[in-house]
């Protein structure tokens, strides 16, 4: 009998009846290779690793954190809600010291949905993670939280709902965005005025393998990490750095992944992309479980494995390490112009939702304050939806930030009907979320 | 006519059942050293009753693999293993001749390595040199490709007695349960099989020739001819025979719990919809199994759990200290305080009487005052467990979008209660659970009822690849070849037809095997952008029940 030296909480929702389309990547296969694997190995039987049901996420749950267009039902199914749910229940596994670690192995993914819905991109709708800690922030307090994405592609949407959130240190490491989806994630997105910093992007070139990505854990995530002190470390686990991978380029391995599961030690863990679902899932999920549990891992290999074919070719470091200079210099010495308090930022974006072939344009304005996150106004209209004002009060808002975002739905529906199609509040001061 | 017989801790329990009923019955004393004694013993008992020639079919539940076990008077088995990369196979290391050998298998059945056959050869020559006569192959996924076990043994065949290969036990994926219920199944096979040509050599000594069936932990037999080759399938039968009892004694068609109160614990069941919950593998010695079993638990309440007061609390059990005082013991125990109460009148109700006013005198309560705290205290108990385990039954994982969302709850609806101590508890179980209760006028036979009475079980499991273009069921030694156009239907058939031939094969009658699908799916494989085949499970049981006809309740 194997015993772990973390308690954990496994959480595997594979949705074996849910589908994108049957030809897709996100259909019903995917994790059924990784629940072979993990059977097989006995995992379940390990002392001191508990499988448990997910909970079904509420469209409150989803409100509190994302502006759907034109409302929550519209963009999700219920798969995204236990997907969530899935996630939810890692959490809250973790927060009420049921278990030391917990790791989500749900699908759908998230971590490409951002703050304002108006459909899929990237497999995503919802984004599971945000949903889990703005719930476990509403259940528990305050929380100081690093999310730590591994997938390999950019997590655009997660950086998108925190980029103005200076108690959520986002870190993204994947693929280099002018090489692969979604083309963003480049060292100088480094948060919003009021959260510059708090958002770090390592973007590692195509055909990386296990030693740049330790050393970007090592030189660059841990030491952030420890400077920052969060409460909740939670990693987004994809898995589609692996060699094997079919829609991107990197060359990491399933000992590699168990390697940075030990080395990160995240509190939660969340899984999102990974569409190796025969050759890499069984066996870095595996070697994930093992590495979270504290269990020996070192045995974990891909039936493929061939440590010659994957090596990393020279030009590859030097390159790395010149990543990590400007990663240091984004968290450490943040740069760049922030406005008078009490002033907007304001900056445009178009989102493509490649998914669901939707075209969006947006005009963002953060108000720039010191006392709180400040208070956030959204206009945006897509091919699926007209103009519509979104506005989020953020925890702990100041009296000034609460009002002024009170003021502009005030503003707004005066002219409703006329200006705008739908107007959504997210007051998570007074924990009231609205639309009109 | 049917036979039943339960060995139990205490008793061996038998009954003779025909069409009108209970016929004989007879109730020996088990002698754990001679357990075959105490089975011709308690047969000779019920045929001098009854008319021998009249005799259809034995069933028997028999605690000889699982003694076996427990106290480690099992042979020396040689289990060889091919596990290749994962989790490393030193970490399921059972007995004292374990080799892993080199070779590998991944989840979709393709030999990644082929076995060190020298390794193998060397591994049984070094057994084979120290004794050891009963071998384990076991490799992993070999349900989903059983050629590696099938080498191993190949090489071992001749040189050994018996060989267990993994995947004619179960076709469930889990290879440390697979190496412990293989090393368990030729651990007790010899002893087993003793036993076995001993009680076949006692029934021809009648004159008769009746079936003969061996009791599963699942509340299911096998016939005799299958437990000499998994004799594994035979550990833990005890608490399935009281629980396939009441099923025989009552018409339970709703969620209900089920006890069974002894004098040292109380073993709780659940019901579905009147049918006893199955659970994937039992758990002994510490070791997990693929040995299915009906969900039970045992908690340490029972007529002798003694009484006990530390400061203002009140408690009974685990501990027991011999019979109750109405049973002219020395200590006052549950049932004992169940006489203060006049929930019972049982044995000597002044010794009772007399013995809780003793213990109620030292903590300054009254006797009733007493009683009343420790009855409470154990109904609580019993509640509380059978509460947590209908939790975990509804919060067990489920793995489609459907059965989260409209999954069923499992909410009991009525008690059934069993055992010596049944009629006393009863009033006060009642009101605890809030629930109407039941107790069988003949609940002191229900073991041997449920023995006697219950029908042959099976499950299989079938997977397909029609990528790779094969159909295997492991338990039945299936593996053959299946085309591109094979689908979930014709798998759905094919493992039905498959289990019933098998059971007919074993002489079981049709209308005791009747076969359900319990779970089927059927995954399109995709590489690239297009569909390559189709990856299908399907699993289909006989599950418990009783034979029709003779119902005794």
């Amino acid at each position: 009998m194997i015993t772990a030296q973390n308690k954990l909480g496994l959480i595997f929702f594979p949705a074996f009846d849910w589908a994108i389309s049957p030809t897709h990547p996100e259909r019903e296969e995917r994790l059924l290779y990784t629940q072979d694997q993990l059977r097989e190995e006995g995992v379940f039987d390990i002392a001191g690793v508990t499988e448990y049901k997910p909970l079904v996420a509420s469209e409150e749950d989803v409100a509190r954190v994302h502006f759907c267009l034109p409302d929550v039902a519209s963009v999700i199914t219920e798969s995204h809600l236990i997907s969530a749910g899935g996630a939810i229940k890692a959490g809250e596994l973790v927060m009420d010291k049921t278990e030391q670690k917990a790791f989500a192995l749900v699908r759908p993914p998230g971590h490409h949905a951002m703050k304002v819905v108006h459909g899929n991109r990237g497999f995503c709708n919802i984004n599971i993670e945000a949903v889990m800690v703005e719930r476990l922030r509403e259940r528990y307090g305050p929380l100081r939280v690093a999310i730590v994405d591994t997938d390999c592609h950019h997590g655009d949407g997660t950086q998108d709902i925190y980029w103005h959130d200076p108690n959520t240190l986002y870190i993204s490491i994947h693929q280099d965005g002018r090489t692969l989806y979604p083309g963003s994630g480049f060292t100088f997105e480094d948060g919003g005025p009021n959260a510059r910093g708090r958002t770090i992007n390592i973007p590692l070139p195509p055909e990386t393998s296990d030693e740049g990505f330790l050393y970007a854990i090592e030189r660059m995530v841990l030491p952030i990490l420890t400077d920052f002190k969060p409460d909740l470390v939670v990693n987004s686990a994809g898995q589609d750095n692996h060699y094997s991978d079919p829609i991107t380029n990197m060359n990491f391995s399933a000992q590699g992944y168990a390697r940075l599961s030990e080395l990160l030690n995240a509190d939660i863990a969340v899984l999102e992309g990974g569409y190796s679902i025969q050759g890499a899932l069984p066996y870095v999920n595996l070697g994930i479980v093992l590495a979270m549990a504290g269990v020996d891992y070192t045995a974990v290999r891909e039936p493929t494995y061939d440590a010659a074919c994957i090596e990393q070719p020279r030009n590859i470091m030097p390159f790395i390490k010149k990543v990590a200079d400007e990663v240091l210099a984004a968290y450490f010495n943040p740069s760049g112009e922030r406005g008078m308090p009490g002033n907007y930022d304001v900056r445009r974006k178009g989102v493509f939702y490649d998914t669901d072939m939707i075209r969006e344009e947006q005009v963002e304005s953060i108000m720039i304050c010191d006392e709180c996150a400040g208070t956030l106004k959204i206009e945006t209209s897509s091919s699926a939806n007209p103009l519509s004002l979104c506005v989020e009060i953020p925890i702990g808002a100041c009296d000034r930030c609460r009002d002024e975002g009170l003021r502009i739905v005030h503003e707004g529906k005066k002219k409703k009907g006329k200006d705008y199609a739908h107007i959504v509040l997210i007051n998570r001061r007074d924990r009231e979320y609205v639309r009109t | 006519m049917l036979l039943g017989l339960d060995i139990g801790g205490t008793h061996t329990d038998v009954v003779a059942i025909g069409k009108d009923g209970i016929a004989a019955s007879a109730k020996v004393v088990t002698n754990h050293d001679d357990l075959l004694a105490s089975v011709t013993g308690a047969l000779e008992r019920v045929f001098s009753a009854i008319d021998v020639a009249a005799v259809d079919r034995i069933n028997l539940s028999t605690t000889l693999s699982t003694n076996a076990i427990v106290e480690r008077t099992t042979e020396e088995v040689g289990v060889i293993v091919s596990a290749g990369p994962g989790v490393d196979p030193q970490a399921h290391a059972v007995g004292n001749r374990y080799y892993a050998i080199a070779g590998s298998i991944d989840h979709r059945g393709t030999e990644v390595l082929p076995p060190a056959e020298g390794e193998i050869q060397k591994a049984v020559r070094h057994c084979l040199k120290n004794g050891v006569k009963v071998f384990a192959a076991v490799s992993k996924f070999s349900t989903r490709n059983p050629a590696h076990e099938n080498r191993i043994r190949d090489i071992i065949q001749g040189n050994a007695d018996f060989t267990t290969v993994g995947h004619e036990l179960s076709g469930a994926l889990n290879f440390p349960r697979r190496v412990s219920t293989a090393y368990f199944n030729s651990a007790v096979w010899r002893i087993f099989n003793r036993f076995a040509d001993a009680i076949e050599s006692g029934v021809v000594a009648h004159g008769i020739a009746p079936a003969i069936n061996i009791l599963k932990a699942d509340g299911g037999t096998m016939p005799l001819a299958v437990a000499r080759r998994i004799p594994v399938e035979s550990i833990l039968s005890g608490p399935a025979a009281s629980v396939m009892g009441i099923v025989a004694l009552c018409d339970i068609v709703e969620d209900a719990v089920v006890l069974d109160i002894g004098g040292t614990t109380t073993d709780i069941a659940i019901f579905a919809d009147g049918a006893p919950l199955v659970e994937d593998g039992i758990e002994l010695d510490e070791r997990a199994t693929l040995v299915r079993a009906l969900k039970t638990r045992s908690i340490g309440i029972g007529g002798d759990s003694i009484l006990a007061v530390s400061g203002t609390s009140v408690t009974a059990g685990p501990e027991r200290r011999g019979p109750s005082m109405a049973d002219g013991g020395s200590a006052p125990t549950l049932i004992d305080a169940f006489n203060v109460k006049k929930l019972a009148a049982y044995g000597d109700t002044a010794a009772s009487e007399k013995g809780v006013r003793a213990l109620a005198k030292k903590s300054g309560r009254s006797p009733e005052d007493l009683a009343g705290a420790a009855i409470d205290y154990a109904m609580r108990a019993i509640k509380e467990a059978s509460d947590a385990m209908v939790r975990a039954i509804n919060e067990k994982p489920v793995y489609t979008v459907h059965e989260v969302l409209e999954g069923k709850t499992i909410v009991p609806k009525r008690l059934y209660v069993m055992g010596g101590p049944a009629r006393a508890f009863s009033d006060a179980l009642a009101k605890r659970f809030g629930l109407p209760i039941t107790v069988p006028e003949q609940y002191a036979v229900a073991n041997a009822v449920g023995a006697a009475l219950t029908h042959a079980t099976m499950d299989i499991e079938l997977f397909a690849d029609t990528e790779r273009g094969v159909m295997l069921i492991p338990f039945l030694n299936v593996n053959e070849r299946v085309s591109g156009s094979y689908t979930l239907e014709h798998a759905k058939k094919d493992a039905q037809a498959r289990l019933a031939d098998h059971l007919a094969g074993l002489g079981v009658k049709s209308a005791e095997c009747a076969s359900e699908i319990i779970e089927a799916a059927s995954f399109n494989m995709v590489g690239g952008w297009s569909t390559t085949g189709r990856n299908i499970r399907v699993k289909c049981q006989v599950k418990p029940g009783i034979v029709k006809g003779y119902r005794v309740g």
